[in-house]
């Protein structure tokens, strides 16, 4: 984007936020390349943006990371998984520290790299620890597939996967919701399309448009749901038309329904909520590395202070954490949301923890 | 104080606090008390040390004895010193095939020829098979300034900074390799930069140059900022990013600013200087995407700042812990 195109969508957006109003990224890419592109900068004082639950890793309860970090430890066990899963402290540790204590836990860039690894040791067990949102499952699906007709039976899926839409469905009618708008996550509307999300304007009458992740996408995002929001319409529009079909990826969405059935879930600082994760079907069992090493989520504490349920749902920002910055860093991170790179607190610290800067030369 | 991990080696501030205990020990003996890329250990003569592990030994551009030869001189190259001596360490892995080890060493030595650096004492070891990933080389390099040696504590507000070169072609080009995406052009930067910079060494308005290298422009600019108590502005639109390098960083969520460099300085100087440094920089092939990035300010002390191509500005830190590709 132009500096010219820059000014004159700032402008714009000066000129249509005509009160205090508070939009929600739900997707983590999105804070992450908010804050990378500097666009805080362009956004008038009274446009606050929030960051939401679309951050996998955030999400993903502290039971369930514990039950990952212990199958890591078993004997013969190689768990292979998506970077960010690394550093995302269990109450025992993380998997990084497994992997420099001796456990084999390997990053992958998809999910499909597993199934090689699965032929190539041959004694022993891969189990691929499956996490994200509609954006990654149908990888997941596609690999369980392959992986059942090679009938590779020492490769297992240890699932994770949440859905986005219920999520949604629980902030827009949270008691004390104050958002007024959300920008919706470009990669997961990529699969689903916007049927999906079309219940937030009509039965919560919140504002909708779904953003790709260049700056002028998020910042003609944000007129469109400005000007949604000012004349009191809301609906659901898109600004990353050159990716989102209205009806999504039907293929992604197939593989997901051959292999997931819909389950409760348990968000992290959000708790359970229905209809919001991803089972393995029954035909599926004998790649579900939780039957067939019968791991355990136990119901696990938020560590002490740690306030990232909050943050997940935009009640407060990370600021507002008294951790933030102090005994929750990058270092040494407490909360998830502290961890990942698409994480919110994580994107704070890298990028608003020292204050916002003016050009000066 | 846990157990170590690979965050404290990835250049960024793990590896800077890691550093700073670890030189604590040498309190009374450590006659290295800046943070330079190489110590002056007599008014002619400079030293520095290099370790060197790269999974894959060979890639694009280069390969593990290149880069040794590469990375040694560099150290010295940009505080202006001319490279004259190195020393050469290698810790072969049990395994490692003969000939392998042969032509990353015919590699070296063809950097040493090119440089007219000698070889002046080599160690070599073999291991049991797991106790070293492959091949591990280190390499001290020696050398005399050509004038007074280069440093941040010359840096002033209103200089003007440039890079050599486009910025994280190393990294990415490992990170591609890593993670199977195959990139047409990308290659590493892996160069010396002795050659490049030479004429700049005798150049009263250059104040201090370093190689970007872990942690990549971003974690240097940052060292400067910090080692001097002055703030830096940099321009996003005039830093160079091949086609290739965007490439990987789209698709596994890195910043090009933190991506490792081989081949690529940062140089500080007086703004009265930079048509003249720019032309001498673009005169020599490796150095012919040079160009001004920004500008040291008073303003906004120790801290980074980048004025983003969309027009805001944004906060440039070191990155923290390993770089691993994003999730969604």
């Amino acid at each position: 984007m132009s500096s010219d195109r820059a000014k004159l969508l700032s402008s714009a957006l000066k000129r249509l936020t005509k009160r205090p109003t508070t939009i929600m990224e739900v997707c983590g890419t999105h804070t992450v390349s908010i804050f990378r592109q500097g666009l805080r900068s362009l956004f008038p004082e009274d446009l606050k943006l929030i960051s939401g639950p679309g951050c996998p890793v955030c999400v993903t309860p502290q039971g369930e990371i514990d039950g990952a970090v212990e199958l890591a430890t078993r004997k013969n066990v190689v768990m292979a998984t998506y970077g960010d899963m690394m550093r995302v402290p269990g109450s025992n540790g993380t998997l990084g520290e497994l992997r420099g204590s001796g456990s084999d836990v390997r990053v992958v860039l998809s999910a499909m790299e597993t199934l090689r690894m699965a032929e190539e040791m041959p004694h022993k067990e891969i189990v691929f620890l499956a996490v994200g949102f509609e954006t990654t499952a149908p990888a997941t699906a596609a690999l369980m597939i392959e992986a059942r007709k090679r009938k590779l039976e020492n490769l297992s899926v240890l699932c994770l996967h949440k859905r986005v839409p219920p999520a949604l469905e629980v902030l827009s009618k949270a008691d004390g919701n104050r958002v007024d708008g959300f920008l919706l996550p470009g990669h997961v509307a990529v699969i689903l399309g916007h049927e999906p999300f079309k219940f937030i304007p009509e039965k919560h009458g919140i504002a909708c448009t779904v953003a790709g992740f260049e700056a002028d996408e998020i910042m003609l995002a944000l007129v469109d749901l400005l000007e949604q929001i000012g004349e009191n319409r809301p609906s659901l529009t898109s600004r990353y038309e050159k990716a989102v079909r209205p009806e999504g990826n039907v293929k992604a969405v197939d593989l997901m329904d051959r292999v997931f059935d819909t389950s409760t879930s348990a968000w992290r600082g959000i708790g359970p909520i229905d209809a919001s994760g991803m089972s393995i079907k029954e035909e599926y069992s004998l790649w579900d590395g939780s039957r067939k090493f019968d791991v355990a989520v136990r119901n696990v504490p938020e560590p002490k202070g740690c306030r990232c349920g909050e943050i997940l749902s935009g009640t407060i920002t990370p600021k507002e954490c008294p951790l933030f910055g102090t005994g929750c860093t990058p270092v040494n991170p407490i909360g998830p949301c502290m961890v990942s790179s698409e994480g919110t607190c994580s994107a704070w610290y890298r990028y608003g923890r020292k204050g916002d800067l003016k050009w000066e030369s | 104080m846990g157990k170590l991990n690979l965050g404290q080696g990835s250049g960024g501030r793990l590896t800077s606090e890691l550093i700073g205990k670890f030189k604590a020990q040498f309190d009374d003996v450590n006659v290295q008390r800046d943070l330079e890329d190489c110590t002056m250990i007599s008014p002619e003569w400079a030293v520095t040390i290099d370790g060197f592990t790269v999974s894959p030994m060979d890639f694009p551009g280069g390969n593990i004895g290149k880069l040794a030869i590469c990375g040694g001189t560099n150290d010295l190259a940009v505080r202006g010193i001319e490279p004259k001596f190195v020393t050469l360490s290698v810790i072969a892995e049990e395994g490692l095939n003969e000939e392998e080890l042969l032509r990353y060493g015919r590699s070296a030595a063809s950097v040493c020829h090119e440089l007219e650096v000698k070889l002046a004492a080599g160690d070599t070891k073999v291991v049991p098979r797991g106790t070293v990933d492959g091949l591990f080389l280190t390499v001290a390099s020696m050398g005399q300034p050509l004038a007074k040696p280069l440093g941040m504590e010359r840096i002033k507000p209103g200089d003007r900074l440039a890079v050599t070169t486009s910025i994280g072609r190393h990294g990415a080009t490992i990170g591609s390799i890593r993670f199977d995406l195959n990139v047409e052009g990308l290659s590493s930067d892996c160069a010396p930069l002795w050659p490049l910079v030479k004429p700049l060494a005798v150049l009263p308005g250059v104040r201090a140059m370093r190689d970007c290298t872990r942690g990549g422009l971003g974690t240097t600019l940052c060292e400067w900022a910090e080692g001097t108590g002055l703030g830096i502005e940099v321009d996003e639109s005039s830093i160079p990013i091949d086609e290739g390098v965007s490439s990987v960083c789209d698709i596994l969520g890195f910043d090009p600013l933190h991506l490792a460099c081989e081949g690529c300085a940062l140089i500080a100087y007086s703004p009265d200087d930079e048509d003249r440094i720019i032309e001498i920089l673009r005169s020599h092939p490796s150095g012919i995407q040079a160009t001004s990035i920004g500008t040291v300010v008073e303003g906004h002390p120790s801290m980074v700042g980048m004025k983003t191509e969309a027009g805001g500005m944004r906060v440039v830190d070191m990155p923290v812990g390993e770089l691993l590709p994003r999730i969604c």
